[in-house]
């Protein structure tokens, strides 16, 4: 029987081969969700979807697109911010 | 709307939201710019025109441009140019370099090796002020005293070994009562 802490559904189970020779059970956490656009929600392009141990060792090019609001709005909504921008 | 001379922002890629003035225009969909942007062709549905128009000729030149913007008050881009450096070569060391190299390396073993309880008392005698001044050799030269002493008592019977050890061990330190019961 596992322990009651070991139970939770928010952990995902693998199976592994152990160098010696046999297969254990391996609890994993679970990734996070995507990125939502911050205006119309749709799901962003370009963001990763990692634990926080991985994100905090990759560069910062490799988490958003190189454009204004990357990472934050998608391209369309980007556009028309700009565009509201201009014609004030 | 779309003529020479005139200014517009760019509303994708990277320089979104950046000014710059059309040069020329190339077919139904393309269109050239220069400003605060990099010279090159750019599509018609990427840009949003302004109000204002400049004076410029066909296809003019990145500098009469920058000039004819800052009268407006826009700072076109500079490219530095690239500096010719020279690859490095690289230069085999000379046997002496290699004979300090490898002393640096030994040196960096000899502080992080093991060691012996002995050596570091050795060390730590060095130093000490005392080592320094040179106080330990008298040190020295007293063991061997008492080592001559202990040679003479060994020919006597066992009693007065156990008496000339007591006498011994109130003169000497710990490390020589250690020695004495070693060598007996």
């Amino acid at each position: 029987m596992p322990a009651p802490r070991l139970r939770s559904r928010s952990l995902r189970r693998v199976f592994r081969k152990v160098p010696g020779g046999r297969v254990s059970l391996h609890y994993k956490k679970r990734k996070p969700k995507a990125a939502k656009c911050g205006n119309c929600g749709a799901l962003l392009k370009g963001v990763p979807r990692e634990l926080p141990y991985k994100m905090r060792s990759m560069a910062k090019t490799k988490k958003r697109p190189e454009r204004p609001y990357g990472g934050v709005l998608c391209s369309k909504c980007m556009r028309k911010e700009i565009i509201n921008r201009v014609r004030q | 709307m779309i003529e020479v001379g005139r200014l517009v922002t760019k509303i994708a890629g990277r320089d979104a939201g950046k000014k710059a003035a059309i040069i020329d225009i190339l077919d139904d969909k393309y269109v050239l710019i220069d400003g605060e942007t990099r010279r090159r062709k750019c599509n018609v549905l990427h840009i949003e025109p302004l109000n204002q128009v400049i004076k410029i000729e066909k296809s003019a030149s990145h500098e009469e441009i920058s000039k004819a913007l800052k009268e407006i008050g826009i700072e076109a881009m500079q490219t530095k140019p690239k500096l010719k450096t020279e690859k490095p070569k690289k230069k085999r060391k000379t046997p002496e370099q290699l004979r300090e190299q490898k002393e640096e390396k030994k040196k960096l073993r000899d502080l992080f090796k093991f060691k012996k309880k002995e050596e570091k008392a050795e060390e730590k005698k060095e130093e000490t002020l005392e080592g320094k001044a040179g106080l330990i050799e008298e040190k020295k030269e007293e063991n061997k005293e008492t080592k001559k002493v202990e040679a003479g008592l060994k020919t006597a019977p066992v009693e007065d070994k156990e008496a000339a050890t007591k006498e011994d061990n109130k003169n000497t330190t710990k490390k020589m009562a250690k020695k004495i019961e070693k060598e007996t």
